[in-house]
């Protein structure tokens, strides 16, 4: 008889066995569908104009998520008057902890190093209350077209969109920004409960080449910062060589870098991990958080809230 | 009259409707945005803020979304359709109505919402509205 061990490639079982607690309840969780999301989009209107124009369907607020809400069937929500009015945005709710983490302000510079399609920018664009400046990059011409697409959407007027490779772009802006947002290109794992695509594509190899590509966006995007700034580092992978392993990364080429504690009211977060495959990571790299489909009902996630000190010369 | 003069006297917005904003014109169009997105110079972005409006010979075109986020005290050639009507015309549908509004570049409205911008010509009204995915 199949179990649900056996829907995932044998080293996807041996490699997370090891350090995901509450391993049986995670598998499960992976397997089943998620909820839908959505959040209202304040740039346009109010939670209190939107929500009875959709009272069909019976949206609960999220408690831990201020302006997002979960419905039962939520099939075709994408498809509705008030999605193509840019009222809502359909967005996983584990998606939206990075910008809430970041907690971007009116009239600051933000970057979003690898923005498509949009959901965090428009989200960052929101809670700057559509003001200040956001930067929002991709490198592929086809995701940029989607990212310009919600941009307009949502009705974002504070937002340049670039399409370059995002480390030389923050190279550019070394030293400008308020605030990076860094949701490097990943692996996926996260992802599963959405889509089987990530099981599929998935391999060692490939998460030692995400790998590569995250140490030179934090990297990056760590340069891009202001003394003082701060960085959101987020992966949707439960690999520590695209995460813990990143993080360790740019503490070694920038020990002054701060790794800050984080918490939400209502949601849980575990702590990242202090060692892999027998290397011990930096003290700081546990205050990184983890997040695990089972404990709040969401995707994978993993999050790092990073702080350049004000004495640091760029 | 400057194209943001034009517009804003056509839908009757209010004087400061652009208030906080500044707008920049690439060829035939105007973009809106923040001061800061039209500062921005580090390197040359695809898109600044949102396109505003299409400059023609004879005549300025505003966008659906513009006019969605900066449209909504529009006082005068707006046209009110309930919810059936909106999604006809952002399938880009066409409708007979029969508004009291000047022909040429419309605001359509559902409750209190922009939906998009269309031309009218009495007593038709064609959308101008981007194709999206279709609205059910």
């Amino acid at each position: 008889m199949r179990t649900r061990r056996d829907l995932f490639p044998v080293e996807f079982i041996a490699r997370y066995e090891k350090f995901i607690p509450d391993f049986d309840e995670f598998l499960e969780a992976m397997l089943t569908p998620l909820p839908r999301v959505f959040r209202v989009n304040t740039i346009k209107a109010a939670p209190e104009e939107v929500l009875p124009l959709i009272a069909d369907l019976n949206p609960e607020p999220l408690s831990y998520l201020p302006g997002a809400y979960q419905v039962q069937d939520g099939a075709g929500l994408g498809r509705r008057l008030i999605h193509f009015l840019g009222l809502i945005y359909v967005q996983e709710a584990a998606s939206m902890i990075p910008p809430l983490l970041l907690n971007p302000q009116p009239g600051q510079r933000v970057l979003d190093l690898a923005a498509a399609p949009g959901s965090k920018t428009t989200q960052m664009a929101a809670m700057m209350k559509n003001q200040g400046l956001l930067i929002a990059n991709d490198l592929s011409f086809q995701r940029v077209r989607g990212l310009i697409g919600n941009v307009d959407r949502m009705g974002c007027l504070n937002v340049v969109v670039c399409r370059a490779d995002g480390i030389v772009l923050a190279r550019q802006l070394s030293g400008t920004c308020d605030r990076v947002l860094v949701d490097a290109p990943c692996s996926s794992e996260g992802t599963i409960r959405k889509t089987q695509e990530a099981l599929q594509r998935w391999s060692v190899r490939g998460i030692e080449n995400f790998s590569r590509v995250q140490k030179g966006l934090i990297t990056a995007g760590y340069q891009a910062l202001k003394p003082g700034g701060l960085m959101v580092y987020s992966t949707c992978t439960i690999a520590p060589e695209e995460n813990e392993v990143v993080v360790a990364y740019l503490l070694k080429r920038f020990p002054e870098a701060e790794i800050l504690p984080m918490e939400l009211s209502n949601f849980q977060m575990r702590p990242a991990l202090s060692d892999w495959n027998g290397n011990k990571f930096p003290p700081a790299v546990v205050q990184c958080r983890r997040i695990l489909p089972q404990d709040n009902n969401t995707e994978a996630f993993f999050v790092a809230l990073i702080r350049k000190p004000d004495d640091v010369t760029c | 009259m400057s194209p943001v003069e034009f517009l804003r006297k056509r839908f009757l917005l209010p004087e400061d409707w652009l208030n906080g904003l500044e707008t920049c014109k690439d060829q035939e169009t105007i973009f809106v945005g923040t001061p800061e997105v039209m500062e921005f110079n580090t390197v040359k972005p695809l898109r600044r803020g949102i396109r505003l409006c299409r400059l023609f010979t004879f005549s300025v075109k505003p966008t659906t979304f513009a006019m969605q986020v900066l449209g909504r005290a529009a006082a005068a050639n707006r046209i009110e359709v309930d919810e059936e009507k909106a999604k006809l015309l952002i399938n880009g549908g066409t409708i007979e109505i029969d508004a009291e509004v000047e022909n040429g570049f419309v605001i359509i409205v559902w409750q209190r919402f922009v939906v998009g911008v269309g031309i009218y010509k009495k007593p038709v009204l064609k959308s101008c509205i981007p194709k999206f995915r279709p609205v059910d």
